[in-house]
């Protein structure tokens, strides 16, 4: 477990050590456990212990970074010394927004004693709770949690940090012919139920065997929040940071202010929102702001950071999106994106489609053309034909190559409830995050092909 | 100590990493970082099931901390009475050491020379429609050590570089990318800086730049069922998604149904599958010099290797680890590579390649009378089960009685694996195969980034869906 305050004391020590104009520190402390499980057995189970100080500085206008997981003095002094090589390599810097000013951070939730407290034995029973809530089908996915507490601290006097947990169970039952799928996440463990979520994906299993084949064209549908949250997520990090619309990358650039949506989309980006993943602050310490997307279908703002606010000369000022200064390259994403719920009980929602197809979820999503809000994948593990207002059939995996801004143009209900998706594959260092969605009836989900069956 | 604690088998690897990377765009340096990471990672087998845990402190206290928990995790996780008990094919404790052969380390190149050599290619890419260049060089060294309790004891130090270049011209709403060597950060090779030199971004540079800005004019990819010749770049991606990742003996067990998928081959395929035509000839090797997956032992200590994986169109092969090769009852392992010191190895490609046919690309192009020519990759999906594919390309040519016609922007081709590669008819020779590096290979939970290569020819194949895409 994190001790409180560790890591801006690392983040301190690191920047002090630098012999720069200005410089500032990001430490990401780390302690988790993964407890990975396929064909009902744990096959992976991971514990990670780490802690990696992102040191960027500043001389004479140029820029460089260094990273290290060393946080004994000589690792810190070895740390600066690289950072001052980077920056003394690189020319002036002119799009250089300057280090964040000491700056309060909003009061956010996000951290659970129970959940920070977790230990290996307890990850591994949540894991075994799911698995023998499946019987009949072999149980593929995990449990994980872990504590991890971010920290930033500068040269101008800014210092903030926050410690945060976060768990996620995701579970897919499957045999040869059919598969099921469910997954939960919160930053308290007591908000999840292994048991339940791998009931779900067996429950959904169950339905899916003998699928059958639909013509492929544009059909009305019904997405799960799961399918709804990756493709939100595929247009949000190709079209919603300021970077990509600033250089006429994004469907939104040159469109904002315009009524491009269905008037029930509303669409923000809200880190300080509890029922999310709660985040204070981004990875230069700029306290995170809500921001209004798409309201009643009119394109409001993308999210930014400290460099595009000043490349955009236009007032804009960072909303607290920024990635880690070595990423910045991308630009600043959005990580919290939520989605209005509407008035329709998800269970309804097969009614306003009538005849289509009902989606659990999706798979290996690519991003076919970025201007134009283009994206293709495959259904999986829960896909349905929908006749009459009723979910009837089961389908084989689909492709689909679908435009996202038709589908949420031509929204057919909304479901009263929101779910949070875990959109983090839990790569490098542990940031978790997620999509706050409703389920979603379009007109407009555009199949292209059809694949193979569920299961296995 | 994990053994004093019960553990039946334990490894360790001690691993520290130093990665620089420079960013150029529109001719300012957009980053210049030089990073470094070390820890160690210990996996056991306590009765039977698997336990890893990491700590980043390379001292007796953290390898001793890491292989307690590890043993403790794999006490907790090993479940219910009757579960399936690991084994591992037998390996002889190998002991060795190997290093990367390079005559100039990479990350001993000033990163000032760094910065200079992506400012001067972007710099070439210059054209009055291309409003967006960028540049971007890597290196990495990265030092492992590997001990198990049968006895291996290994060391290993590699070295890779690599980079490439981006024009992105827009016009009246219109987005078109050209990259070389390689799209999605370049290429890179197990090497010494003489590799990234031998890229000659600056040289390609204007090439690049023109064509970027010539898609922005060129007619959109015709959609219909056509010959399709594929660049030896986008066949690393074909290669690398349609053959790569079902070839996984891991995914075809199943464990890695969760996140990546699983494999439309079965354990039963083996020897009798007819995963193409005759032509398809798909070679495992992990000693394939410049490869990003060359070693000398992979990451449970067995030796490197050449196997082949596809023979004339049968498979013949699945990549493998210890564990899976004793669930087959075939092969030995060699394909266990894990990221870095904080994650637990999984069987991963290495150096996996369609071997070259005959003849020059001209040739292959040659008994095309109408068809479609398309190079560079820039969209990517393809099912779980890795069947159901959709590749796009970034420029493509169409293909008019043996020879390349007028350019053709937003091309996409969709296939089934098997079926896709029964249609390759013509394979490109020696002289055309080219090997690439990527870095940006992703499986497991938590995710694991694999640097691996792909050798490969430019081929083609018939009756291909092309132009598929929701306008």
């Amino acid at each position: 477990m994190t001790s409180d305050g560790r890591a801006l004391e690392l983040a301190e020590r690191a920047w002090r050590a630098a012999e720069a104009d200005e410089a500032d520190a990001v430490v990401q402390v780390e302690e988790s456990g993964f407890a990975r499980f396929a064909g009902s057995e744990v096959h992976q189970p991971t514990l990670i212990s780490d802690e990696t100080i992102t040191l960027r500085v500043v001389r004479g206008g140029r820029v460089g970074c260094a990273v290290t997981n060393r946080t004994d003095d000589e690792g810190l002094r070895e740390t600066a010394r690289r950072a001052a090589e980077a920056a003394d390599s690189a020319p002036p810097d002119p799009g250089y927004p300057g280090l964040q000013p000491p700056s309060a951070v909003p009061d956010v939730s996000g951290y659970d004693e129970e959940t920070a407290a977790l230990t290996p034995e307890e990850q591994a029973a949540a894991a075994a709770q799911a698995i023998e809530a499946s019987p009949e089908y072999g149980l593929y996915g995990y449990f994980t949690s872990g504590v991890t507490e971010t920290a930033v601290a500068s040269s101008t006097g800014h210092a903030v940090s926050q410690r945060m947990t976060d768990a996620s169970v995701l579970a897919i039952a499957a045999s040869d012919d059919s598969s099921g799928y469910a997954e939960a996440t919160s930053w308290k463990t007591g908000d999840l139920d292994p048991a339940a979520c791998a009931r779900e994906a067996a429950e959904k299993a169950a339905r899916t065997r003998g699928a059958t084949e639909i013509a492929p064209g544009t059909h009305a549908a019904v997405l799960e929040p799961y399918a709804f949250s990756e493709l939100l997520w595929y247009f949000g990090f190709s079209s919603l940071g300021a970077l990509s619309c600033l250089e006429g990358r994004s469907y939104l650039s040159g469109r904002l202010g315009e009524r491009l949506f269905d008037e029930s989309f509303t669409l923000v980006d809200d880190g300080l929102d509890p029922e999310g993943m709660p985040k204070a602050f981004d990875l230069e310490g700029v306290p995170k702001q809500r921001v209004t997307i798409v309201e009643d279908g009119v394109t409001k703002d993308v999210v930014w950071d400290r460099r595009t606010a000043k490349r955009a000369a236009d007032g804009h000022e960072s909303t607290g999106h920024a990635l880690s200064a070595p990423a910045q390259g991308f630009g600043p994403l959005p990580l919290n994106l939520s989605v209005r719920g509407g008035d329709v009980p998800a269970a309804e929602l097969p009614e306003r489609v009538g005849d289509g197809i009902y989606v659990t979820r999706l798979h290996y999503l690519g991003v076919v053309d970025p201007r134009e809000g283009i994206i293709t994948g495959m259904t999986r593990d829960g896909t349905f034909k929908i006749e009459g207002g009723k979910v009837t059939k089961p389908l084989v995996n689909l492709r689909f190559t679908t435009s996202f801004p038709k589908l949420v143009e031509d929204i057919l209900g909304l479901s009263e409830e929101v779910v949070l998706v875990n959109r983090s594959d839990f790569y490098d260092e542990r940031y978790p995050f997620g999509t706050r969605v409703p389920a979603v009836a379009t007109n407009a989900f555009t199949i292209v092909s059809t694949g193979s069956g569920p299961g296995l | 100590m994990a053994t004093a604690a019960g553990a039946g088998y334990a490894d360790a690897r001690a691993v520290t990493r130093r990665a620089q990377h420079v960013a150029t765009k529109n001719g300012e340096v957009e980053s210049v970082s030089d990073g470094e990471t070390e820890g160690i990672g210990v996996r056991v087998l306590v009765e039977g099931a698997w336990g890893f845990a990491c700590d980043r402190r390379l001292s007796d206290e953290g390898a001793q901390d890491a292989a307690q928990r590890a043993v403790a995790f794999a006490r907790a996780s090993a479940g219910r009475a009757g579960r399936r008990a690991v084994e591992l094919v037998p390996a002889p404790a190998e002991t060795g050491e190997y290093r990367t052969p390079a005559k100039r380390d990479p990350v001993d190149v000033p990163l000032s020379e760094k910065v200079e050599l992506c400012l001067r290619a972007e710099g070439a890419m210059k054209h009055e429609d291309v409003k967006i260049t960028e540049a971007t060089l890597r290196a990495q060294r990265e030092h492992r050590a590997f001990r198990s309790s049968e006895g291996a004891d290994v060391y290993q130090e590699f070295v890779e570089c690599g980079g490439g270049i981006d024009a992105l011209a827009i016009r009246d709403g219109r987005v078109q990318l050209r990259s070389y060597p390689s799209a999605h950060g370049g290429s890179s090779s197990q090497s010494g800086w003489e590799y990234v030199e031998g890229l000659d971004l600056p040289g390609q540079a204007p090439r690049v730049g023109e064509e970027a800005a010539a898609l922005l004019r060129a007619d959109p990819c015709p959609s219909g069922t056509t010959t399709v010749v594929l660049d030896s770049e986008q066949m690393v991606l074909q290669v690398h998604e349609s053959v790569g990742h079902p070839t996984e003996l891991d995914r075809v067990y199943g464990t890695e149904a969760a996140y990546a998928g699983t494999s439309f081959l079965k354990p039963g395929d083996l020897g009798s599958l007819r995963y193409g035509s005759d032509l398809m000839n798909i070679t495992a090797d992990s000693t394939t010099p410049g490869g990003l997956g060359t070693f000398a032992f992979d990451d449970e200590g067995v030796p490197a290797g050449r196997q082949p994986v596809v023979e004339t169109g049968v498979l013949r092969g699945f990549l493998s680890s210890r564990e899976t090769a004793s669930m087959i009852g075939a092969g030995h392992g060699g394909s266990m590579r894990a990221d870095g010191w904080s994650r637990m190895p999984l069987v991963r490609m290495t150096n996996l390649h369609l071997e070259p046919g005959e003849g020059s690309f001209e040739d292959v192009l040659g008994d095309v009378d109408d068809g479609i020519f398309m190079c560079t990759n820039k969209s990517w999906s393809i099912d779980d089960k890795r069947l159901n594919f959709q590749f796009g390309t970034q420029i493509a040519w169409e293909i008019k009685s043996g020879a390349l016609g007028r350019m053709l922007r937003d091309a996409t081709y969709m296939g089934v694996t098997p079926v896709f590669w029964s249609g390759l008819d013509a394979v490109a020779g020696p002289d055309e195969w080219e090997l690439y590096g990527l870095t940006n290979c992703g499986k497991g939970q938590p995710g694991q980034h694999a640097h691996v290569s792909h050798g490969t020819s430019a081929g083609r194949f018939r009756n291909v869906q092309v132009g598929v895409r929701d306008v």
